[in-house]
């Protein structure tokens, strides 16, 4: 579980221009793809028993989110605390990731199809790899039986189904399931949950990608209203289709 | 010394975001000095292999007699027909995305993902925070990149042939991994990320029993269906329909946003599209800043008229 930046965030560009401000205001919340994963896992749980385990790499500012999901039903966490992984790269943060999952042995382990935030899509795929099991991506529908699982998604229009035996990988999309809200008693136990914080990892560490420079998506010369009856609308719209923009 | 990009098929044939992967390999060949090769794994690999010569591509690496997707197997194949590129491309679709990090992995190589340009360096434009910034990065070694759907144009097309060869067989299926297996698949509609024109319709439709007025418009045009989160969390619509940050980013020839106000995330999600044309009754909804054709109407006179309009045109023409 990636904690990330409120995708409602109206971010400010710093005066460098290789970053964004990193303003205090910022609300930090549970990735919303990893929030559906989440809320699976604990389904899966309440359906054929099991421990569900969090694992998140952060940087100081995870712990409200990690108590949040304890909330919502995960047994126990852990916490790599580090600045210098957290801002790593996508590789480094996959093989972290999967030195701390490896002993686990878990059966299955799920991620959010992408961060918000940095939209690499890249570690659920690449933790599968490192622990050499299978993945399956942006799933939508997921039914669990004895030694494995049947998952769906939407890939180019069509439905793919895949089936797999444990363990495997399973990163959610939107549709998996609509995660609940957490119960004001469960609030007040998951204070009490297990979370386990590590300030290190033996996996290297490198930062192969250089972020050089930020800015702002260009503008859309918008803002063209046109007003009157609908048949002066239709028409005016019908011939800037046709004629103007020759798209129809 | 090369550019692989794999081309990712249905059926067969390319895909559209497969020819968009090779507009931006050859984009990148032109900045590095490097030669492009293409990877195709199919059953049957003809079409594929003659359509990326027409595109520019002089030699395509062949995997053919594979049915079935799937997810290990392809990685496993394109890494090994990808061991001596200094890049290697795919397109950003669920597939490149599945297969990407596990080539990227085995070639110790650095993943740039979701690339929407090129600039000399070689440096790549990205989109991050949903859209809301365009980062510029740059990689160390041997890079994975994948490429957004919707941005690049499509390849100019000659009528040169690619040469052809066999990607090297020591492949198995069992091993050490357990595999998942692609039970069904059928096709359906045309995909958001894959469409021209995108019709979409948001909270003002005023339900599902509405959208058939959408799903008209739509088929008139020759576009596919989207829906702003409203409409997919109300449940009106699946989730696959949504556009914006938690749905699907989309850059259409033309999107036509029907009863969406214009929420800074679904913006988020269809801003970069060519043209946008907005139906709304509220004047001052945000969508309008960014429409190239603000219609300023009730949408329930205004699109069946339009549907109407569009199915004249067409059949005139």
């Amino acid at each position: 579980m990636k904690v990330v930046p409120d995708t409602e965030t109206r971010f400010q560009i710093n005066s460098d221009a290789n970053d964004v401000v990193w303003d205090p205001s910022i609300e930090w919340i549970i990735g919303p793809y990893d929030e559906y994963a989440v809320e699976e896992a604990i389904r899966i749980k309440e359906k054929h028993g099991g421990t569900v385990i969090s694992v998140t790499i952060g940087k100081g500012i995870e712990e409200k989110s990690i108590r949040k999901i304890m909330a919502m039903g995960v047994d126990e966490g852990i916490l790599v605390n580090n600045a210098s992984v957290n801002g790593s790269d996508p590789v480094s943060i996959a093989k972290a990731i999967a030195e701390v999952v490896k002993p686990l042995q878990a059966d299955i382990i799920l991620a959010g199809k992408t961060a918000t935030d940095s939209n690499d899509a890249f570690v659920g795929p690449a933790v599968a790899e490192l622990l050499s099991i299978p993945v399956i991506t942006e799933v939508s529908g997921l039914d669990v039986n004895a030694d494995g699982l049947i998952a769906t998604r939407d890939a180019a229009g069509r439905k793919e189904r895949f089936e797999s035996k444990f363990p495997v990988l399973i990163t959610a999309d939107k549709g998996l399931n609509e995660p609940r809200y957490p119960k004001i008693p469960d609030i007040m136990k998951a204070k009490k949950k297990k979370l386990e914080t590590l300030d290190s990892i033996s996996s290297p560490i490198t930062n192969n990608v250089s972020l050089l420079k930020v800015e702002f998506p260009a503008q859309k010369e918008g803002g063209n209203k046109i007003t009157g009856t609908p048949d002066e609308l239709v028409a005016q719209l019908v011939s800037g289709l046709t004629t103007k923009e020759k798209v129809i | 010394m090369s550019i692989a990009v794999y081309l990712e098929t249905y059926n067969g044939n390319l895909i559209k975001a497969s020819k968009e992967a090779i507009t931006a390999a050859n984009q990148l060949a032109g900045i590095m000095g490097k030669e492009v090769y293409g990877i195709v794994i199919d059953n049957q690999v003809d079409n594929a292999v003659s359509d990326a010569g027409k595109f520019g591509v002089t030699k395509v690496m062949i995997s053919s007699g594979i049915s079935l997707y799937h997810p290990t197997l392809y990685a496993r194949i394109i890494a090994n027909a990808s061991k001596d590129a200094d890049v290697v491309i795919f397109p950003a679709t669920v597939w490149g995305k599945e297969i990407s990090p596990q080539v990227c992995l085995k070639l110790n190589a650095t993943p740039i993902s979701e690339i929407s340009g090129i600039e000399d360096g070689p440096t790549f434009k990205r989109s991050i925070h949903g859209n809301k910034i365009i980062a510029t990065v740059s990689g160390t070694g041997k890079l994975v990149i994948t490429v957004r759907s919707g941005i690049f144009d499509l390849p100019e097309t000659g009528d040169a042939t690619a040469t052809v060869e066999n990607i090297s067989s020591e492949i198995t299926t069992d091993g050490y991994m357990k595999l998942a297996e692609v039970l069904a698949a059928s096709t359906g509609k045309i995909e958001l990320t894959e469409a021209d024109i995108i019709v979409s319709g948001g909270r003002g439709v005023g339900g599902p029993e509405n959208f058939h007025l959408i799903e008209g418009l739509a088929e008139a045009l020759g576009a596919a269906v989207g829906a702003s989160r409203a409409v997919v969390d109300a449940g009106w619509r699946p989730h696959s329909d949504q556009v914006g940050q938690t749905g699907k980013f989309v850059s259409p020839k033309v999107y036509v946003a029907v009863g969406i106000s214009g929420a800074i995330q679904h913006l988020a999600g269809m801003s970069t599209s060519e043209v946008i044309v907005a139906i709304n009754k509220d004047e001052e909804a945000p969508i309008f800043k960014v429409a190239d054709y603000g219609l300023v109407g009730d949408l329930f006179e205004v699109v069946p008229k339009l549907t109407e309009a569009i199915k004249t045109v067409k059949s005139g023409n």
